[in-house]
């Protein structure tokens, strides 16, 4: 079935629904839910990404600047040691050694006046040279202690560094040039902005690769519809071996459209039947009414043509009231007329009115009817069920010899009301039950009876509109036509 | 009989008229809602027949007003709506008949004297007696020259029914729905197997009947 319907559909939505879409593209594609929750989940996805790598690179920068006072702190802490050990002197050469050194370490060793013995910078701030702590500040790279460097055109740096006064009462400052720090910052920094254009690449991608996805399993159902919607009423969702949401809905449509083609088909061969049943009664009253309008008829025989034609007119009316209450029972709009109803009343009445017409026909109208059976119900449709009932077992049962019987019951059983017409007459046979249920249909043997055939639909469409069914049963023999309502009452 | 009949399919109406007026009944015609009710108020009628739906006015609108005035001429409502809940709203409303179209015009004209007849003051009769027959409604007693008739209790309802209106013809649904109070469409002749009871029980073994089958309309007691 899948693949039946599959094969056209490829083709159908791009042919029908093209000039439309390359119109305006790009509009459609922003109008659809898929496209805008995917650019949502980008721009969600993006800035997530933004703030984790900023705290990222913050994060590093500040281990990086722990890092570098840990070694500044070590630095020193080894100074101290030399000092200890070896006295200031060692020290003084240790601090020069280190001053030499390439890279960014500040060095300075000076008297209490501030003055520099030894290092590799100069100009220090007062507040550092008078005070003990962790500071940055701007310095004057010492031309002298970097000679080669010199061409460098702004000797001005911006240190962090420790100031502490040694045991032997010098000033020693050690710290990093920040500026080399800043340099590794903007690294990060960089990386960083390389990460989040990638990450924007990457989720545009996937998320245009998810909504191409989507849009196409859309796409594919909203073109079978249009199929549906142009007469390909055969037409179904094709579904696909992944089991997803998207397949669970392509069932449940085609389950759907299954539902309405079979009340299309049904609604066809009401149609026809409608057609049928109409037609041929309307033929009849139109013969009748042309051969009486002949000429050389006496006066007796056009007064027979007429009453003939009114006769065929009633009973055309009586046919078209019977789909009309069908039809309004079946879309359940009488619901203002429930109330509580005394089914057991309703069939003892409906039982005596029909009691002579039973044994005229030769029949013994046995009731048993339990008492005071109440339901919630339109009294005249459950009348009219019973009546229909209770005249297709009349005639269909009448027999000559006098054995026939029916028997009308009302019965409650637990929370079921079961209201039956049972008679020993020919029957339906298995096959047709479900059958005689339909809308104009007779059984061949009985299409030369009066009737229009709705009898049993309408009683159908009543155990219906009450929420029930109506069953049909073997008597052995005969016929027993139930109806089966659960027992609501207010 | 002066009848006014509100109804704005013209060629029904003229149909009515004209079938009315075989009859000896005159009939004025209005063909919408506002003018219908203006002559509702502005002159006495015995019956009034007014469609349900019509232009410029509802038909049930017009009768509310009229019952509003203490007008209480009888009502016969024609609707193409036939649904039960329609008809209560129908009666509800101030109407006392309710009629659906199509309708044959013998059920018309019988229901429209059954009413004209209502609004004489011959009501609250106990003893209703047609020639010979007489039947007391109070003692449930049936008795034709002297010998009492059993009947059972629907028979009894059906006699009382025909014997209020002697001298009218009543119809099978007429019966169905004053007697048995149902409103529904018997496929076979339901009231007919009754009815043959019924004249087994009172007109058997006497020379004159007096239970008279209309044809094409229904049946009528008279002496």
């Amino acid at each position: 079935m899948p693949d039946k319907a599959r094969a056209p559909t490829a083709s159908g939505p791009a042919a029908e629904n093209g000039p439309r879409r390359r119109f305006s593209r790009l509009a459609y594609l922003w109008r659809t839910t898929t496209v805008r929750l995917t650019g949502l989940f980008i721009l969600i996805f993006v800035v997530a990404s933004i703030v984790l790598l900023a705290f990222m690179a913050y994060q590093s920068a500040i281990v990086l600047q722990r890092q570098q006072a840990a070694d500044v702190d070590s630095e020193i802490a080894e100074l101290m040691r030399i000092e200890e050990r070896q006295g200031p002197r060692a020290m003084a050469l240790a601090v020069q050694r280190y001053s030499n050194r390439p890279g960014p370490g500040i060095y300075f060793l000076g008297d209490d006046l501030g003055n520099r013995l030894v290092g590799n910078i100069d100009d220090i701030p007062d507040e550092v040279l008078t005070n003990e702590g962790f500071f940055t500040f701007d310095y004057n790279r010492d031309p002298g202690a970097e000679p080669e460097d010199n061409e460098r055109p702004e000797a001005q740096g911006f240190a962090a560094a420790r100031s502490v006064v040694m045991q032997s009462g010098l000033r020693l400052i050690v710290g990093r040039d920040v500026v080399e720090r800043r340099g590794f910052s903007a690294i990060v920094f960089q990386g960083f902005g390389v990460g989040v254009l990638g990450i924007v690449l990457l989720s545009v991608l996937a998320g245009a690769l998810t909504a191409q996805r989507v849009l196409k399993r859309i796409d594919s159902i909203s073109g079978t519809s249009a199929k549906i919607m142009s007469g390909a009423l055969s037409e179904r969702v094709p579904i696909t071996r992944r089991h997803d949401e998207f397949d669970e809905l392509a069932k449940d449509l085609n389950a759907m459209l299954d539902r309405i083609e079979q009340l299309m088909q049904g609604l066809k061969e009401v149609t026809d039947n409608v057609a049928h049943d109409l037609k041929t009664p309307l033929t009849r009253l139109r013969n009748k009414a042309e051969s009486a309008l002949r000429e050389g008829r006496t006066p007796e025989q056009l007064r027979e043509a007429l009453e003939t034609t009114i006769a065929e007119s009633d009973q055309l009316i009586r046919t078209f009231n019977a789909l009309l209450m069908i039809a309004r029972v079946e879309a359940g709009t009488p619901s203002g007329a429930f109330e509580k109803t005394d089914i057991s009343a309703i069939a003892e009445d409906v039982a005596e009115l029909y009691q002579p017409v039973a044994e005229d026909a030769g029949l013994a109208l046995i009731l048993d009817i339990a008492p005071d059976v109440s339901l919630l119900a339109n009294r005249e449709l459950i009348g009219q069920a019973l009546v229909n009932l209770l005249e297709n077992a009349i005639k269909y049962a009448a027999r000559d010899d006098g054995k026939g019987t029916i028997i009308l019951s009302v019965k409650r059983i637990g929370q079921r009301i079961r209201v039956a017409v049972a008679d020993n007459g020919p029957g339906v046979p298995e096959g047709d039950r479900a059958h005689v249920v339909e809308r104009f249909v007779r059984l061949e043997k009985s299409r030369t009876e009066p009737g229009s055939g709705l009898g049993l639909s309408l009683v159908s469409a009543v155990a219906h509109l009450h929420h029930g069914t109506l069953l049909l049963e073997d008597n052995e023999p005969g016929l027993r036509a139930v109806v089966d309502l659960p027992a609501r009452i207010g | 009989m002066k009848i006014l009949l509100v109804e704005d399919d013209r060629e029904a109406a003229t149909y009515l008229i004209q079938a009315l007026d075989e009859v000896g009944h005159v009939t004025h015609h209005a063909t919408d809602g506002e003018t219908g009710y203006a002559m509702a108020s502005g002159m006495d009628y015995d019956v009034m027949i007014i469609d349900r739906m019509l232009p410029r006015r509802d038909g049930l609108s017009i009768i509310e007003s009229l019952r509003a005035e203490g007008d209480a001429t009888p009502v016969l409502i024609l609707s193409a709506l036939g649904e039960v809940d329609d008809r209560v709203t129908g009666l509800r409303a101030g109407g006392d008949d309710y009629l659906t179209k199509p309708y044959a015009f013998s059920e018309l004209l019988a229901r429209v004297e059954v009413l004209a007849r209502r609004s004489s003051p011959t009501e609250a009769q106990t003893v209703y007696q047609v020639g010979e027959l007489t039947l007391e409604r109070l003692s449930r007693k049936v008795e034709r020259g002297g010998e009492t008739i059993l009947l059972q209790p629907r028979e009894f309802r059906l006699l009382e029914y025909l014997m209020k209106h002697a001298g009218q013809v009543v119809t099978r649904t007429m019966l169905l729905e004053n007697v048995w109070d149902y409103h529904f469409d018997p496929q076979t002749n339901v009231i007919d197997v009754h009815m043959s009871r019924l004249r087994g029980k009172i007109d058997k073994g006497y020379a004159t009947p007096l239970l008279h089958t209309i044809r094409g309309a229904g049946y009528m007691i008279r002496a």
